[in-house]
């Protein structure tokens, strides 16, 4: 008997798990698959947010003037999840200064077509514990058509992305091409987006008149501000002018990226839904309006999957750590 | 849910098809773990025991979901796609992995086939033969390791390792080689069951 031989027979009383085992942990797939399936066209958190290679100088912006406490209640967007009150920033105030820092941006240079925008990120889910959460490293290529990551070899794996007719979500020369297309007056650029077929229609898979033109707006918007790489200033700034306007949209300070970053948390409430079950932030750095991350935030127990309860009070954090543009897969910035 | 449960109705389709459905119909892919649930679990416990074993499934298949749609759709067979995935999340573990390897060397008690073991109370004492193995097992490059055991334990060819872990398949057989150099002379070079037996008296 030969050493892959006697290996073979190590551990080979190893059982398959029972088929009640397997069955339970089916039904639990399927249950946060559709959740996810769900999530991934409400609220585009997995994206990866391009920010651009260059960093711009910016002036810094010091909010606490606009600072006004507003409400006793518990914070939702900080990760102690309560014991300090949520403090708000003046909307309107915050996000034209936002849009007075984009406009004075310079403009990034186009990557070319087979240039790779690599993203770090960390996620961690609602119920993950302490110290469970997922750092990748990223890469796809400008025009999508392949994307790449580190095997648990250490080698880099490039893999074609195939078309996907129904999804929604853009390559980042499509991005591009949109926001380059975009009107500039906040006014129109809030009625563009909200009539836009493209979103109304995509993905394939979301029920028809789930979203009023209102969340729509928020959501795209939400979208085009991930794409820092290539976000021509006049627009980013119309975009923050236009998120003004838009019913229900707020700041709320020191939000936490997850990995420790307070940052801007812009969300929209809903006016008429006067207990949500969760609320999602934007999170933007305070001062350079940089995107850092997004944030998920329970604020009521959450029992749609029995197996799986959320608590009120968790959170689901996903975190930009680093991104830019490179040559080669497998390069970091 | 008795839709959950539903059976694989769609045996004749192959796994890149169903991925391909599920990109529209997310439920599909339930079929998937189905059909290479079971075998994973049993190799993810071979590697770290019954306690890990839920989790790093389940990861791996909402991994998996997530990525779906940047799947190869002409490799028919997803099961090196899904031994990658779950490579990762067991490396994750790789300390706790060696420490295993390293206490079943040193004192034949086997923690890792203990979880799984009939009886609670029931101690697992290896052979001298695998305790040898183990030590070997402990001292391999996590890499080389992953190469080795995705061949003995989970039965995949060098094409589908190198399609596991995004390497050449010229890579897969210098690692093998270089791992079963180590458990090669682990075992003495010498037929193992006789150095069994030899052992049992010392």
């Amino acid at each position: 008997m030969d050493d892959l031989a006697m290996l073979r027979e190590m551990r080979a009383d190893t059982p398959q798990p029972g088929a009640e085992r397997m069955t339970a942990m089916q039904a639990r797939l399927v249950r946060t698959t559709r959740r996810d399936a769900e999530r991934a066209f409400l609220d585009r958190f997995s994206r990866p947010a391009l920010l651009a290679g260059a960093a711009a100088l910016m002036a810094v912006i010091v909010l606490t003037s606009l600072v006004s406490v507003r409400s006793a209640g518990t914070s939702p967007g900080t990760a102690d999840g309560g014991s300090t009150p949520p403090r708000y920033a003046a909307t309107t105030t915050v996000l034209e200064e936002a849009a007075l820092v984009a406009e004075a941006r310079p403009t990034t240079v186009s990557p070319r077509p087979h240039q790779w925008q690599y993203t770090k990120t960390l996620d961690k889910q609602a119920l993950a514990g302490p110290g469970e959460e997922t750092v990748q490293e990223s890469w796809i290529r400008y025009d999508g058509k392949k994307a790449a990551g580190y095997t648990a070899g250490g080698k880099v794996h490039v893999s074609d992305i195939p078309p996907d007719p129904g999804d929604d979500d853009l390559p980042p020369v499509g991005y591009a091409r949109k926001l380059r297309a975009l009107p500039t007056d906040p006014g129109k650029l809030l009625t563009q987006v909200s009539g836009d077929r493209h979103w109304i229609d995509f993905p394939k898979q979301a029920p028809p008149g789930y979203e009023s033109p209102d969340q729509r707006a928020f959501r795209v918007l939400s979208t085009y501000l991930r794409q820092q790489a290539v976000m021509p200033p006049k627009v980013e700034a119309a975009i923050y002018r236009a998120l003004a306007r838009i019913p229900g949209v707020e700041v709320e300070m020191d939000v936490d990226d997850g990995t420790g970053r307070k940052g801007l948390g812009v969300f929209k409430a809903d006016p008429k839904d006067t207990a949500p079950l969760t609320r999602s932030y934007l999170i933007l750095k305070p001062g350079s309006f940089r995107y850092l991350g997004s944030r998920m935030v329970w604020l009521r127990d959450d029992r749609s999957d029995p197996a799986h309860p959320i608590s009120k009070g968790r959170s689901w954090v996903n975190a930009v750590l680093a991104s830019g543009i490179v040559n080669e897969p497998g390069q970091r910035p | 849910m008795v839709d959950a449960l539903r059976a694989d109705t769609s045996h004749r389709v192959d796994d890149a098809e169903l991925l391909r459905r599920s990109r529209d119909e997310p439920d599909e892919f339930a079929a998937l773990f189905g059909r290479h649930g079971p075998e994973l679990h049993r190799y993810v416990t071979r590697r770290l025991g019954d306690g890990l074993a839920d989790d790093i499934v389940a990861d791996t298949f909402l991994i998996a979901f997530r990525r779906r749609g940047h799947y190869d759709l002409t490799r028919p067979d997803a099961r090196p796609w899904l031994y990658g995935i779950a490579a990762n999340l067991i490396g994750k573990h790789h300390r706790a992995e060696v420490r295993f390897y390293r206490a079943l060397a040193r004192t034949g008690v086997d923690e890792v086939a203990e979880t799984y073991a009939d009886r609670v109370a029931e101690r697992v004492t290896a052979s001298a033969a695998h305790r040898r193995l183990a030590s070997a097992l402990a001292t391999l490059s996590s890499g080389d390791r992953e190469v080795l055991l995705l061949i003995a334990w989970a039965d995949l060819s060098y094409d589908e390792v190198a399609d596991a872990m995004g390497i050449p398949v010229g890579t897969v057989r210098s690692r093998l080689h270089r791992a079963r150099k180590k458990t090669r002379a682990a075992l003495g070079g010498i037929d193992p069951t006789a150095f069994e037996e030899v052992s049992d008296h010392g």
